[in-house]
């Protein structure tokens, strides 16, 4: 059982893109970073987040995405901490409550942009 | 006979043994691949340890430098404490003089590296020594971390910026496997083959920094390049010469047709002093390749001078 809603992921991912999308650094290192991600809650099933990355921006919706890139797939705790800046993927990937489905390159770049954002 | 052991993540068809003398001293140089297993470069390590005079890390890096900062990687910690009695080391007690004397060397003693002279330093963090001292001569500079780590189109172009990423990301990505971050084992074998990056070579001169990296994005032509690194074959040497680069500089000497990495050569400074590297520290490392009088080996592809 969690005590997070899909509306406090969704909260959290709306935090997420702004702090992307205001990273002009960030946003030049992913210009060519085209890639669909889906994200999973394990304990809030009825969460569907699709997030893409075209030309450096952020976007997300609220809805499955069918074919992606990436699945990111993490209790709500792991996803709001990551989205939010608590907590960097590292430890909860290397610990295995965060699963990243995806080529080597893309997992590896999405870290990248986590801790480019949070990172210090 | 004193022998040294390196282990390395990197593929096992590098591997390779050779008897040299240094300073009347008959050392047994044996390198062993793992082809990017962990697991069986720490076993092979527990198995040495004791039984040899030193053992070199390769393939992997036990620490990244930017501007003062030292940042622990967690796989390469590993394997370095797998040895417990017999010294083994990464390089990095002797990378920061080496490379920093090898680029001097470069600047006064031949016509390659002028202040002018354009530089892609694939990767910086690992040879931050060399990275200040190419910057200090004034070289237009492009570090390619970013581009040749994680595959970002990021030319990183200041030891400032550098600095400032590596204080992002470093903390928590050298806690990621290794194997993520640098080509190891097969991946070695596939380099050279990707058209992305090429750009980033085309506007250099020359093609500074990690083997593995400088072949992870290697155009096909790289016509009056020349390259700065070590650790290459012969086979790699043909590669580049087929390729078009005039001259191949390694930070370390030739020894039976190759130059070993700066571990290999870490390593065969503690069995030759038969101290254990803190009792050497830097002034005894400094000593050492004095001693040795280490030089950079300019091999030239093309037939022509070294200019």
């Amino acid at each position: 059982m969690t005590n997070f809603t899909p509306d406090d992921i969704y909260a959290a991912l709306d935090q997420f893109r702004s702090k992307v999308n205001e990273n002009q650094r960030l946003r030049q290192m992913n210009r060519d970073w085209n890639r669909d991600i889906a994200v999973v809650a394990k304990d809030l099933p009825d969460v569907q987040a699709w997030i893409r990355m075209r030309a450096g921006e952020m976007d997300w919706e609220r809805q499955h995405c069918a074919d992606p890139h990436i699945v990111l797939t993490a209790p709500a705790e792991v996803l709001i901490g990551i989205f939010q800046g608590q907590r960097t993927p590292t430890e909860p990937y290397l610990d295995g409550s965060l699963t990243l489905r995806g080529s080597q390159e893309d997992v590896l770049r999405l870290d990248f942009v986590s801790l480019m954002i949070w990172g210090e | 006979m004193k022998h040294v052991l390196g282990v390395s993540l990197g593929s096992s068809q590098r591997d390779h043994t050779v008897q040299v003398s240094m300073l009347g001293e008959e050392i047994e140089l044996s390198r062993r691949g793992t082809d990017g297993d962990l697991n069986r470069a720490e076993q092979l390590i527990r198995e040495h340890d004791g039984q040899v005079d030193a053992i070199g890390l390769g393939g992997i890096d036990v620490y990244f430098f930017a501007r003062g900062e030292r940042y622990v990687v967690r796989d390469g910690l590993r394997l370095m404490e797998a040895a417990r009695v017999t010294p083994a080391v990464d390089g990095s007690g002797i990378k920061d003089t080496l490379e920093r004397d090898a680029v001097q060397y470069l600047l006064h003693k031949t016509e390659l590296l002028k202040p002018t002279t354009r530089v892609l330093m694939v990767s910086a963090v690992d040879r931050f020594g060399m990275a200040e001292a190419i910057v200090e001569i004034g070289c237009p500079i492009v570090f390619g971390d970013l581009i040749f780590s994680a595959g970002m189109p990021y030319p990183i172009t200041t030891l400032d910026e550098l600095a400032d990423i590596a204080r992002r990301i470093l903390p928590e990505m050298a806690k990621m496997p290794f194997t993520m971050l640098y080509p190891t084992g097969k991946e070695q074998e596939k380099g050279g083959a990707s058209e992305r990056f090429h750009e980033y070579y085309d506007a250099a001169d020359v093609i500074a920094g990690d083997w593995h990296f400088i072949r992870k994005y290697l155009p096909p032509r790289i016509d009056g390049k020349w390259i700065l690194t070590n650790t290459t074959t012969a086979k790699d040497i043909a590669e580049l010469r087929e390729r078009g680069a005039t001259h191949v500089v390694t930070t370390t000497p030739e020894m039976a047709g190759r130059s070993f990495g700066t571990n290999v050569i870490e390593a065969m400074i503690v069995a030759l002093a038969g101290k254990r590297p803190e009792e050497l520290g830097h002034a005894g490392y400094a000593e050492w390749l004095r001693r040795l009088h280490l030089e950079p080996r300019i091999e030239n592809l093309q037939g022509g001078s070294a200019s």
